[in-house]
C-alpha cells in the first residue's frame, strides 16, 4: 500500500496516494481544472498545452506547474484559481485562441477566460491545430504511428514523414476523432474515405451493410495474424448465437 | 642562443585556423628543417599545434617557449624572422602594443594578467593530440588519486571544492552527483555537455578543442563516483575539429589503460562514445538531450522527476557541462579547498567567457567569479572599438539579458546578476556600443528561438511568435501603445508557465531590454525613432560634409551603390538608392555619417 499524504486543493482537504498526479487528486474531489493535451485514454501525458496551470506551494516555497503530470510527493497547498492562475491561464488560452483562429472551441474558452488586451495579437490563417499531439498519441497507441509532430519552433506542425500519404495509415479517424479542435480533416463518398492525403477503400459488413471502416483499418484491428472479419462485430455476435442456437435445437 | 628545448606553439584553435595558422606552423617547420635545427639532437625544437591561446581576434598566435615570447597576426611569411628571433632580438612588429608599450610576454599583456586559468590551464599550451603533453603537465593525477578514494570521500571533495554547473544553471555540482550516487539502479550513465548552442560562445568548443583530456579525465571522475560504467559526449554538430580532438583522445586513453575494462589497472570500467548534437539550441537541454542520445526527437519533458534519478534509458544520469567536468581534474588533484579560494561567497573556483562584440580585444578568458564585468570589457578586453561609449553588455545568450552601464561594476557570478532580471548564463558576453538598437537586440533572440525552440508547448512557441510580431511592428515604425505591457505580460507568463527552462528564459532579453532601455523602446513606438540608428525603416543616413575628408571608405562599403564622391571629395548619399543598412557609418573613421530619423 502506497503512503497516503493530504493536501489543500482551493481550500478544500484531499487525500491521496504519494505520486498521484495533482489534476487527478483535483478532478476526484470536484474541483476543475482546464485540461486540452490530457487524455484519460493514454497513461502518458505530454503536459505541452500548459492550460492547467496552478499554484503549488511546498514548506513555504510557491511555484507554478502543470497538475496533469505534477506528482504529490509531500503535503502542500494548491490554488488553481489565484490572481497568478488566472491571468497566465488566460494569455496561454489568448496565445491558442490566436494559433487556431478558425477552432470555435479555443474562441469560446478565449472568451470564457474573461479577461481583455489580447486584440494586438496575430492569427495564424486557417489554423485549427493547437499541437496538443493527441492525435499522434492515438495514432501510437494503436501501434501505427502514420504521423508524428515536425519541424520544430513556431514551424511545428503534426503530418505525416515529409507530407507523404504514410504506407502506415489504415484510414482509422481515431487521429480525428481525439482531436479536441476538429482540426484533422477527411473526407468520405460512399465507397472511399481520404485522411492525411491518402484514399482508403470502405468495408462493409456483408450481413448488415454497416460500415465497418477502411479495408485497412479492418485488416489492421484484426491482427496480423488472424482472418480479416468480413462482418461487422454485431453481425458476427448475433451469428454466433444464432449458431448456438441451432447447436442446442439438435441436441 | 638556443640552449636546450624550445618550443614553437602554433595557435590552432578555430579561430586561428580561420586565419591561416596551419600555414603558418607549415611554414615555420618548413623554415627549421631547411635550417636544420629540427633534426639537431642536441637541441630539442619543436612547432606544437595548439589550441585556443585565447585573444583570437589578434591571431595567428604564435608563442615560443620556455621563453614565454608571444607573436600576434602572424603571416607564413614571417617564418624566417620568427625562427631567427629564437636566438637573439624579437620581432617588433609581431608583438602586442597597446596604448605605446610594447608586450614581449604573455602575462605582461593586460589581456592575460587578470586571467586565472583552471580549465583553460593547458588550452593553448599542449597539443591536444599528445597525451604525454597532457600527462607531463599534471593530467590524469586527479584520476590517479580517485582511484585510491572511495566514491563518499570524491564526492566530498567536488563538494568541498563548491563547484556550481558551469552550462548556465549553477547547480551544485557535489550535490548532483551525490545524489545520482545514492540511487542503486544500474547501469548509470555520465554524459557531457558539448552542445554548446548560444550564438557567440565557444568557451567549451575551445576546452574540447585544446584540452580534450581534461574533459575525459572529469568524466571518469564523475563516473567512479556515481558507479557509472558508460558515458557519452554530445557534442553539437557543427564543431567538427572538437568532436575529432575529442575521439582521438578517447583512442589514445583505450590505448594508455585509461578507459575501458580497467582504468589505469583497477577494477573499474568506463566506456565512453561521442554522439553528434540534434542541431538545434534546444537540445542542449538535459532532458531534450537525453531524447536525442536515445535517438528521438529532441524535446524537452515535464521535468518533475530529476535525470539523476530518471535520465537517459530512464536510468540514473549525470549531466555536466565541459567546463564543470574539466574543472575536476584539478580538484581532485589539489583538492577541493585550494579551488574554492579563488571566487565569490557562493559561487566558487572561475569561469571561462567567450568576449565578442564592440570590444577591442575579443576572445576566451578565464577569470575568478566575482570579476566585475567593468574589469572584463575594461581592463581585460581593452575598452571599446574606437573609444565609442558602451551601451550594453549582453550575458547567457538567448536566456540571458542586456545589462546597461551602470550595472558594470556588479560581480559576475551565478546569483548577483539574476536578481537584476539577467544572468551570468554558460559565458557568451557579446559587447555592444551606442550603435546597437536594444529593440533590435530583442528581436534578434526572439527570432533566433522561434527558429531554435522545439516548438512543443504553448507559452514559448505561441509566445515567441507574438513577441517576434510585436518586435517587428515596433522596429518597422507599426508599435502601438500597450505594446511593451503586452510583451511584459506574455513575458510572465512564459517565465512561469513554459515546459522547459528554454521558454522559462526566452524573454529575459525582452524583459531586460525594457526594464534597462525603456526610453528606446518609447523613442520607437511614440516617436517612431530609433535613437540608435539602426532599425532601417525608422532612419536615414547623410554624410556630414564638414566631417567627411574623402577617402571613399563609405561609398566602398555601400552595397547600393547609394554614395557619389571622388576621393578627398565630400561625399554624397542618395536618398532614394540608400536601403539604410548602417555599413558607411560603420566604414568611416571620422565619424562623418549621421543618421537622423526618416520622416514618415
Ligand atoms: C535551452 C537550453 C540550452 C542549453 N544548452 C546547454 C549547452 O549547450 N551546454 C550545457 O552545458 N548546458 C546547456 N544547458 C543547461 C543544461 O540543461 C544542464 O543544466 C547542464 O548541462 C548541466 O550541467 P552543469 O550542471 O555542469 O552545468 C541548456 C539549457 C537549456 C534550457
Ligand atoms: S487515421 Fe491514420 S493517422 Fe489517423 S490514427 Fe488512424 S492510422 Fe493514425
Ligand atoms: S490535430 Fe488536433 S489532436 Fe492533433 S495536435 Fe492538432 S489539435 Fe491536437
Ligand atoms: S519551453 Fe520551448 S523549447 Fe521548452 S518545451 Fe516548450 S516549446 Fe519546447
Ligand atoms: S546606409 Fe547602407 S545603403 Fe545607405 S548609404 Fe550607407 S552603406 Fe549605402
Ligand atoms: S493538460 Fe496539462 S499541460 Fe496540457
Ligand atoms: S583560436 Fe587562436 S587565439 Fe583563439
Amino acid at each position: 500500500m502506497n503512503e497516503m499524504l493530504t493536501i489543500t486543493i482551493d481550500g478544500v482537504e484531499c487525500t491521496c496516494q504519494k505520486g498521484e498526479y495533482l489534476y487527478d487528486v483535483a478532478t476526484r474531489n470536484g474541483i476543475w481544472i482546464p485540461v486540452l493535451c490530457r487524455s484519460d485514454a493514454f497513461d502518458d501525458h505530454r503536459a505541452c498545452c500548459r492550460i492547467c496551470i496552478v499554484e503549488v506551494e511546498e514548506r513555504g516555497r510557491r511555484k507554478v506547474v502543470t497538475a496533469c503530470v505534477y506528482p504529490i510527493e509531500q503535503e502542500c497547498t494548491v490554488y488553481t484559481k489565484s490572481e497568478k492562475i488566472l491571468e497566465e491561464r488566460a494569455v496561454i488560452m489568448a496565445l491558442l485562441a490566436h494559433r487556431a483562429p478558425d477552432s470555435e472551441r479555443m474562441a469560446e474558452m478565449n472568451k470564457f477566460m474573461g479577461r481583455s488586451g489580447f486584440d494586438r495579437l496575430i492569427s495564424v490563417d486557417g489554423e485549427k491545430c493547437i499541437l496538443c499531439g493527441l492525435c499522434v498519441q492515438a495514432c501510437n497507441s494503436l501501434g501505427t504511428g502514420a504521423i508524428s509532430t515536425v519541424l520544430r519552433g513556431t514551424d511545428k506542425k503534426v503530418d505525416t514523414p515529409y507530407g507523404n500519404p504514410s504506407a502506415f495509415c489504415v484510414g482509422c479517424l481515431s487521429c480525428a476523432n481525439v482531436c479536441p479542435t476538429d482540426a484533422i480533416e477527411y473526407t468520405q463518398t460512399d465507397t472511399t474515405r481520404t485522411i492525411w492525403n491518402r484514399e482508403f477503400d470502405l468495408a462493409f459488413c456483408e450481413e448488415c451493410g454497416s460500415l465497418m471502416g477502411t479495408t485497412e483499418s479492418v485488416r489492421h484491428a484484426a491482427g496480423e495474424d488472424s482472418e480479416v472479419p468480413s462482418v461487422c462485430d454485431a453481425c458476427r455476435k448475433k451469428k454466433l448465437a444464432d449458431e448456438m442456437m441451432q447447436t442446442y435445437r439438435y441436441v | 642562443m638556443i640552449n636546450g628545448t624550445e618550443r614553437i606553439l602554433v595557435c590552432c584553435g578555430t579561430g586561428c585556423i580561420a586565419n591561416g595558422a596551419l600555414g603558418v606552423a607549415d611554414a615555420i617547420q618548413k623554415e627549421l628543417d631547411a635550417r636544420g635545427l629540427a633534426d639537431d639532437v642536441k637541441l630539442d625544437v619543436s612547432v606544437v599545434r595548439t589550441g585556443c591561446s585565447g585573444e583570437c581576434e589578434q591571431g595567428p598566435i604564435v608563442r615560443f617557449m620556455p621563453r614565454d615570447l608571444m607573436y600576434y597576426r602572424v603571416k607564413a611569411n614571417d617564418a624566417a624572422a620568427i625562427v631567427d628571433s629564437l636566438e637573439g632580438e624579437p620581432v617588433q612588429k609581431l608583438l602586442f602594443k597597446k596604448d605605446g608599450q610594447t608586450y614581449e610576454h604573455m602575462d605582461d599583456n593586460p589581456f592575460y594578467a587578470l586571467q586565472h586559468k583552471v580549465v583553460l590551464k593547458d588550452v593553448g599550451v599542449i597539443d591536444p593530440l599528445d597525451i604525454n603533453e597532457y600527462i607531463a603537465r599534471g593530467g590524469y593525477e586527479g584520476l590517479k588519486k580517485a582511484l585510491t578514494m572511495t566514491p563518499d570521500e570524491i564526492i566530498t571533495e567536488v563538494e568541498k571544492s563548491g563547484l556550481r554547473g558551469k552550462g548556465g544553471a549553477g547547480f551544485p555540482t557535489g550535490r548532483k552527483w551525490r545524489t545520482a550516487a545514492g540511487y542503486d539502479v544500474f547501469p548509470k550513465y555520465i554524459v557531457c555537455n558539448g552542445d554548446e548552442g548560444d550564438p557567440g560562445a565557444f568557451m567549451d568548443g575551445s576546452t574540447m578543442e585544446g584540452s580534450p583530456h581534461a574533459v575525459i579525465e572529469g568524466m571518469i571522475i564523475g563516473a567512479l563516483a556515481i558507479g557509472a560504467e558508460e558515458g557519452v559526449l554530445y557534442i553539437r554538430d557543427e564543431y567538427a575539429l572538437a568532436r575529432d580532438h575529442i575521439q582521438r583522445a578517447i583512442d589514445a586513453a583505450y590505448e594508455a589503460g585509461i578507459l575501458g575494462d580497467s582504468i589505469m589497472g583497477s577494477d573499474h570500467k568506463l566506456d565512453l562514445s561521442i554522439v553528434r548534437g540534434g542541431g538545434a539550441f534546444v537540445c542542449g537541454e538535459s532532458t531534450a538531450l537525453m531524447a536525442s542520445i536515445e535517438g528521438r526527437v529532441g524535446e524537452p519533458r515535464a521535468k518533475y522527476i530529476r535525470s539523476v534519478q530518471r535520465g537517459l534509458f530512464d536510468h540514473p544520469t549525470v549531466l555536466n557541462n565541459v567546463e564543470s567536468l574539466a574543472s575536476i581534474p584539478t580538484i581532485l588533484r589539489d583538492g577541493g579547498e585550494a579551488y574554492a579560494q579563488v571566487g565569490t561567497e557562493r559561487s566558487k573556483g572561475t569561469k571561462v567567457f567567450a568576449m565578442v562584440g564592440k570590444v577591442k580585444h575579443t576572445g576566451l578568458v578565464e577569470v575568478p567569479m566575482g570579476t566585475t564585468l567593468r574589469t572584463l570589457i575594461y581592463d581585460i578586453g581593452g575598452g571599446i572599438i574606437d573609444d565609442r561609449p558602451f551601451k550594453a553588455i549582453q550575458t547567457g545568450g538567448p536566456s540571458g539579458g542586456c545589462i546597461p552601464e551602470e550595472l558594470l561594476d556588479l560581480p559576475v557570478d551565478f546569483d548577483t546578476l539574476v536578481e537584476y532580471g539577467a544572468m551570468m548564463g554558460s559565458g557568451g558576453m557579446i559587447v555592444m556600443d551606442d550603435r546597437s538598437c536594444m529593440v533590435e537586440v530583442a528581436r534578434y533572440y526572439v527570432d533566433f528561438l522561434c527558429e531554435e525552440s522545439c516548438g512543443k508547448c504553448t507559452p514559448c512557441r505561441e509566445g515567441l511568435r507574438q513577441m517576434r510580431a510585436i518586435l517587428t511592428d515596433i522596429c518597422e515604425g507599426r508599435g502601438k501603445h500597450g505594446d511593451i505591457e503586452l510583451l511584459e505580460r506574455i513575458g510572465r507568463t512564459m517565465q512561469d508557465a513554459s515546459l522547459c527552462a528554454l521558454g522559462r528564459t526566452a524573454p529575459n532579453p525582452v524583459m531586460t531590454t525594457i526594464k534597462f532601455f525603456r526610453d528606446e523602446y518609447e523613442a520607437h513606438i511614440e516617436r517612431k525613432e530609433c535613437p540608435a540608428g539602426v532599425c532601417a525603416k525608422l532612419t536615414q543616413f547623410a554624410i556630414d560634409p564638414e566631417a567627411c575628408t574623402g577617402c571613399t571608405m563609405c561609398s566602398r562599403a555601400c552595397p547600393a551603390g547609394a554614395i557619389s564622391g571622388g576621393r578627398k571629395e565630400t561625399h554624397v548619399i542618395d536618398p532614394h538608392l540608400c536601403i539604410a543598412c548602417g555599413s558607411c557609418r560603420e566604414a568611416c573613421r571620422f565619424n562623418a555619417v549621421l543618421t537622423e530619423r526618416r520622416p514618415a
